[in-house]
């Protein structure tokens, strides 16, 4: 009895110092992540001025968004989001098996490979594929030169080119969980089931892909959910003819004249989209999850 | 049959690892290669030069950048890092109340995409009416990098063995003495590591840092950002490889440090 209450006292004071020891971490969290966006829901409901906001109530930000042609950067960073990650899983599950069947040595140097150009400012990466690709760029100067191309083919600025390099950032991002589900999957399964006659296609489908879906799972919220809100590359290698969400947020906000209840309204659009895609993806989780524990 | 076919499966995932790193590297290394081009446009080699290097010593607006960065980086991971620790610590406590409803406050800003959280911050600093500038600048980095040092300290807090901690407690050590001469040494690794991350995210950040700097407080992601923009890029090449040689640096760095705290624990 005695004891007992003694450890309920302890088990106090230990909730009470937790309590002490996030407090700072809460309150910064809450200051900075989620008054923030109980304004971006005030703002969105405003209406828009010059160069700020008048405190008068409006729904015109929400009507323009479902109306007035917004969809279409909607539209346009979803299929973004959805090929850069195919693409990430294209490029990036070979390389991800071919890392996790070397030996241990080599493992940690090729791992050093991938992690180095993610390590690397971001806006220098994007900038580099503005040298290589730009009209009298190195890659059209060497296919002239080698006589694979009789003009300079125009990638920068196009549609291709932003998917292109958004594959290029965020393959990292794929590689690295693909890896790590990879790394424990046993080989010798892979060797039992083509002894046992199955081709390598077959043996992929059967035994490595259902092992690698938690690394699929954990690598496309890596790529798709930043990828929907994408800004810079898009901005740098792609054209204003189509606009990615990401910057008509920022142009509402940052170009005169501003709007910023629209910036607000389409930030919620987006955060919302980004909710439904989470929802989905856990869904599915689950559900692989339930399946596997049955078979 | 079964033999020539194995090794065919490995060549093709071989084959794809090599175009993989051809397209990681190519344009890296063609910026790095440009840097020492003597000529002003991007087209054609005209020849081996120091020239933009020298230049960009010179450029007084590049300095400042560097400086700015390197200022926010600093605090930034100093604040987070501290933080980060600190409630690592507290999340320790399995039985803590509020531990549910502060993992999803940690882990919420990381399944959102960052240019909702500069828009966040631009519209607070917006309503209250801050200059922006260093400080709003310095609040939304630590603001991002909390969610990272938390982890990176929380999961070597949970991967080490704690029975060094029950001998000294069965031994009757002070709490106190326990924390800084056990704990805190066996957390280091985990603190080293959350540092190291939440200083390169703060000096890679653009789009946040864009939507919270005012005018006259850049970054150099933001001053680059601006330069291409405006066409004057004779020196980016030359600063992107100064960064590059930096990141390759920090990536020993860190290398090195591991392997001395392996040593010396």
């Amino acid at each position: 009895m005695k004891a007992k209450s003694r450890r309920t006292v302890l088990q106090k004071r230990n909730n009470l110092s937790s309590w002490l020891l996030s407090l700072p971490t809460i309150l910064w969290l809450l200051c900075f992540f989620l008054i923030p966006y109980l304004i971006v829901i005030i703002y969105s409901f405003l209406t828009p001025d010059i160069y700020d906001v008048k405190f008068e109530f409006s729904l015109a930000a929400y009507r323009q968004v479902f109306t007035g042609g917004y969809l279409r950067p909607f539209f346009l960073s979803f299929k973004l989001a959805i090929y850069t990650t195919l693409g990430c899983l294209l490029l990036g599950f070979p390389v991800a098996y071919y890392i996790a069947r070397a030996n241990e040595k080599l493992k940690n140097t090729l791992l050093i490979f991938i992690i180095i150009p993610f390590w690397t400012n971001l806006i220098i990466r994007i900038f580099s594929w503005r040298i290589f690709l730009a009209h009298s760029g190195v890659l059209n100067a060497t296919l002239m030169n080698m006589g694979l191309i009789s003009q300079p083919l125009e990638i920068l600025r196009t549609d291709l080119a932003v998917v292109l390099v958004m594959v290029y950032v965020y393959l990292p991002y794929m590689i690295l969980p693909l890896y790590s589900v990879l790394e424990k999957l046993d080989f010798t399964l892979l060797n039992a089931a083509m002894d046992l006659g199955a081709n390598e296609v077959k043996a992929f489908f059967s035994i490595t892909l259902p092992l690698a879906v938690e690394g699929i799972f954990a690598g496309t919220l890596l790529v798709f959910i930043p990828a929907l809100g994408a800004y810079l590359i898009p901005q740098l290698v792609g054209n204003q003819r189509s606009l990615y969400v990401g910057q008509v947020i920022t142009y509402k906000i940052k170009n005169i004249p501003r709007n910023w209840p629209m910036a607000s309204a389409l930030s919620l659009t987006l955060l919302l989209l980004v909710a439904l895609m989470l929802l989905i993806m856990y869904g599915l989780y689950r559900r692989h999850v339930a399946r596997r524990q049955v078979s | 049959m079964k033999v020539f076919s194995r090794n065919w499966y490995k060549g093709l995932n071989l084959t794809a690892f090599s175009l993989v790193m051809a397209f990681l590297y190519i344009p890296i290394l063609i910026l790095i290669i440009f840097s020492f081009n003597d000529s002003r446009i991007i087209a054609g080699w005209q020849g081996f030069t120091f020239k933009y290097y020298i230049l960009l010593f010179q450029n007084t607006a590049i300095k400042e950048a560097f400086r700015n960065t390197m200022m926010i980086a600093m605090l930034s991971t100093l604040i987070s890092t501290t933080l980060g620790i600190l409630t690592a610590l507290a999340l320790e406590n399995k039985r803590f109340s509020g531990r549910k409803g502060l993992l999803a406050l940690i882990y919420t800003p990381l399944v959102i995409p960052d240019i909702l959280m500069g828009v966040s911050l631009a519209l607070l600093f917006n309503f209250t009416r801050v200059n922006t500038g260093m400080i709003t600048v310095l609040i939304a980095h630590v603001t991002f990098c909390i969610s990272y040092t938390v982890i990176v300290v929380q999961s070597r807090l949970e991967g080490f063995d704690h029975s060094l901690v029950e001998a000294a407690q069965d031994l009757g050590a002070r709490p106190s003495y326990i924390f800084w001469k056990i704990k805190f040494p066996l957390m280091m690794p985990g603190i080293i590591a959350a540092a190291l991350l939440a200083f390169t995210l703060s000096i890679d950040d653009f789009i946040i840092t864009f939507f919270t700097s005012g005018r006259g407080f850049d970054t150099l992601p933001i001053y680059v950002e601006g330069t291409i923009r405006r066409g004057t890029i004779t020196t980016i090449n030359s600063l992107s490889t100064l960064m590059i040689a930096f990141t390759l640096f920090l990536v020993v760095i860190t290398k090195r440090i591991r392997k001395i705290l392996v040593s010396a624990l």
